[in-house]
């Protein structure tokens, strides 16, 4: 059952048990992670934290922990399957839900004892009504025994009759069933088909905190890294992205305003989150511009990079602006304060004159400290980087806890490191993009795009990475729809396939829905990858709690290929 | 008229054989001290490498020294008894968070609960539970 905004029942209900946290492996689920347990600090709840993976981990820690907990708090993952059905807790086991995955598995919705979701008022889950799709089996056999038993008693004119009827009726309530059943698997599977994703998990978390007026600086911060998390990597559209945003400023000038009354101001070591109208140039401030531009998607992309006529255009619109090369290659730090001054605003105005309308986004930005400051989605591709760092000898466990460190602010060298893998990742996305696109690996199979990129590639190993993965297809296909003429291939969704695992000879593929301004980010590869598997047999994984992304045996490849075409065509 | 001459030496020499004296019992004094700061580091019972140090008096001395430390803190506190040795800094509050550094099993406190050491689980714990697996250096304490 839902309990939207379920508030001070939670805290009445965990205050005094101890309680399982299962976090998915995502940063917007990290930064819940972080609220809810500077929450749980504040009320002394007992809890132990466990990071999951995916539905095998989530299954092998409940199974580990079920005898010691009652309650299990799972986030950014468990809504979109049966849960009860998966996991066969014992009747007393509650789970609250906080899952951003959409569409929520109908049982979950209309359980009411054991699974309780967390989910905004305004979400719009479109669930369909309890009575299209259950249905209790006892009525209908009834009715019909209670006729049956009756016909002893009767001549045998009239029995005919009565047997008639009742035989009439039956057949009419069987294909009455009959008829409902097929409605329902139609209801079902126009619910179930698309994939997405809902109000990012961290903001929930933050709500509560503000509900028990128990919110921090440090949650909101958490909070609007979640949501930027949502947008670098595609999850919701830009419209909601846009409305969410202006729900934290409205948070974040409220804690602003508390300290402007005060005769003195605060001390230059606190920290201050502050409204920014940014550049979409990632991770520009500690980089230097030049290389932010190369390696930003949206200027990549618009400026087409990767051709020799798109690095003299960047030059000319180096030039246009006035910044000299040496300025711009050196470190955001040491460039000219001149330059600084005003340099949102110069590179806005030659953005429109080359097309690129939308340079700046709203965002917020953080600073502590003199040397501190940070962008969300600074945070966002750092923190990811070190969830995902393929450094030998760590295992996903430990790279999810030096990833959960780096957001807490007193571990800037952490947050430091990550950046610098950030930018070590996203080089290799723009090179990998490059080459993609020059050497035609996009290949379109009717109705999809297909790319594949082999073993021997540079950086490989970083793309087999659920996150990377899909944040390359994005850029990918975004660089494909500004580099190719063909109108039909724009509007086509891109499936990838990279190498996961050399030794136990997987890929891992990934689906994105198409490019366009107005996409509602809807993604129907899980169920698409659920079929083409089971009628081609293909060995597969769908360990993930993103149903798009699969783990795929390398010689299943092709018929599994074969399988999605005939079945999108 | 012989000894009279010997006396200086022999005041000499005793002076000197005080002063060994003093040193022994002074060196004696601090094992002593320090076997007595022992306790208060590792509890009653000592590791063996420890032990391996320590001579027979000295480990007689030591089961002594617990004798009456224990007996006094049994008389604090109305008699119900109060153990001294734990939090010998104020602590800052009363649940830590602890992380996991390695797989430790399953692990029971006092009332009755089970806890799964897995490693880089986080746990959030009274302190007081905590105190001997981080001496032990199976989690750690996590300051954020």
């Amino acid at each position: 059952l839902f309990y939207m905004l379920y508030l001070t029942n939670v805290k009445h209900v965990l205050c005094f048990q101890r309680v399982a946290l299962l976090v998915a492996s995502d940063i917007d689920a990290l930064c819940a992670c972080k609220i809810l347990q500077a929450l749980f600090h504040c009320d002394q709840v007992q809890y132990t934290l466990v990071p999951v993976t995916g539905w095998q981990d989530l299954g092998t820690a409940f199974l580990e922990h079920k005898e010691q907990f009652r309650y299990f708090v799972l986030i950014n993952c468990g809504a979109n399957v049966d849960l009860l059905e998966m996991l066969q807790p014992d009747d007393d086991s509650v789970f609250f839900i906080c899952d951003t995955h959409r569409p929520v598995d109908v049982v979950n919705v209309y359980n009411e004892t054991q699974i309780k979701l967390l989910i905004k008022q305004d979400d719009d889950l479109g669930v369909p009504p309890y009575d299209d799709i259950f249905r209790d089996e006892d009525d209908e056999e009834g009715g019909d025994s209670g006729n049956e038993s009756d016909e002893g008693s009767e001549p045998s004119g009239k029995r005919r009759r009565f047997d008639e009827g009742a035989v009439e009726r039956r057949i009419e309530r069987q294909r009455a069933k009959r008829e409902w059943e097929a409605r329902r698997r139609e209801i079902l599977f126009d619910y179930e088909q698309y994939e997405y994703h809902g109000t990012s998990a961290s903001m929930m978390f933050f709500e509560l905190a503000w509900v028990l007026t128990k919110d921090t600086k440090d949650m909101l911060w958490w909070a609007v890294i979640g949501l930027t998390d949502q947008w670098v990597h595609d999850k919701i559209t830009h419209m909601k992205y846009v409305t969410d945003i202006a729900t934290m400023q409205r948070h974040v000038s409220r804690h602003n305003h508390r300290n402007e009354d005060e005769e003195n101001s605060l001390s230059i070591d606190c920290m201050r989150i502050s409204f920014e109208y940014d550049l979409r140039l990632t991770l520009y401030q500690h980089w230097s511009l030049y290389e932010s531009i190369c390696n930003s998607c949206y200027t990549s992309c618009n400026f087409k990079l990767w051709t020799l006529n798109g690095q003299k255009k960047l030059q000319e619109f180096l030039a246009d602006m006035g910044l000299p090369l040496k300025q711009v290659r050196q470190k955001f730090n040491s460039m000219d304060m001149s330059i600084k001054e005003n340099l949102r605003d110069v590179i806005e105005e030659s953005s429109n004159k080359y097309g690129l309308k939308d340079i700046r986004i709203q965002t917020f930005g953080v600073h502590f400290g003199f040397k501190n400051r940070f962008l969300a989605s600074d945070m966002v591709h750092a923190t990811a980087a070190l969830l995902e760092s393929t450094e030998k000898d760590e295992s996903d466990s430990d790279n999810f806890i030096k990833a959960l460190d780096s957001l807490s602010r007193s571990n800037l060298e952490r947050l430091h490191s990550g950046i610098e893998l950030a930018k070590r990742k996203l080089m290799a996305i723009q090179q990998t993009v490059a080459s993609c696109i020059c050497t035609n690996l996009i290949l379109s199979q009717g109705p999809f795009l297909y790319c594949y990129l082999m073993e021997g590639t540079p950086d490989v190993k970083l793309f087999s990475k659920p996150i990377a993965l899909t944040l390359l297809c994005k850029y990918l296909l975004k660089a494909f729809v500004h580099s190719t003429r063909n109108k039909r291939c724009k509007l086509l969704p891109l499936i990838m396939a990279a190498p996961k695992d050399v030794e136990k000879g997987t890929v891992i593929v990934v689906g994105i829905p198409p490019e366009s301004e107005t996409s509602d980010k809807k993604n129907f590869f899980g169920r698409a990858f659920e079929k083409a598997a089971e009628s081609t047999s293909s060995r597969t994984l769908h360990d993930n709690f993103d149903t798009s992304i699969i783990e795929l045996k390398t010689d299943d490849r092709s018929k599994f290929l074969d399988a999605l075409i005939t079945l999108l065509s | 008229s012989k000894n009279s001459e010997l006396i200086p030496s022999i005041k000499l020499r005793h002076c000197c054989l005080l002063r060994n004296q003093r040193c022994l019992t002074a060196y004696l004094y601090d094992r002593l001290l320090r076997i007595r700061a022992l306790r208060w580091e590792y509890g009653s019972v000592l590791p063996a490498n420890v032990r391996f140090h320590m001579c027979a008096e000295e480990v007689q001395w030591f089961s002594q020294y617990k004798k009456s430390l224990a007996s006094f803190m049994r008389s604090l506190g109305g008699g119900e008894g109060l153990d001294i040795t734990q939090d010998m800094k104020p602590p800052k509050s009363l649940y830590i968070e602890v992380r996991c550094l390695k797989d430790h099993g399953e692990f029971e406190i006092d009332d009755g609960t089970v806890i799964l050491l897995k490693k880089n689980s986080q746990h959030f714990l009274p302190r007081w539970k905590c105190e001997q697996l981080i001496r032990q250096g199976v989690l750690e304490h996590v300051m954020s």
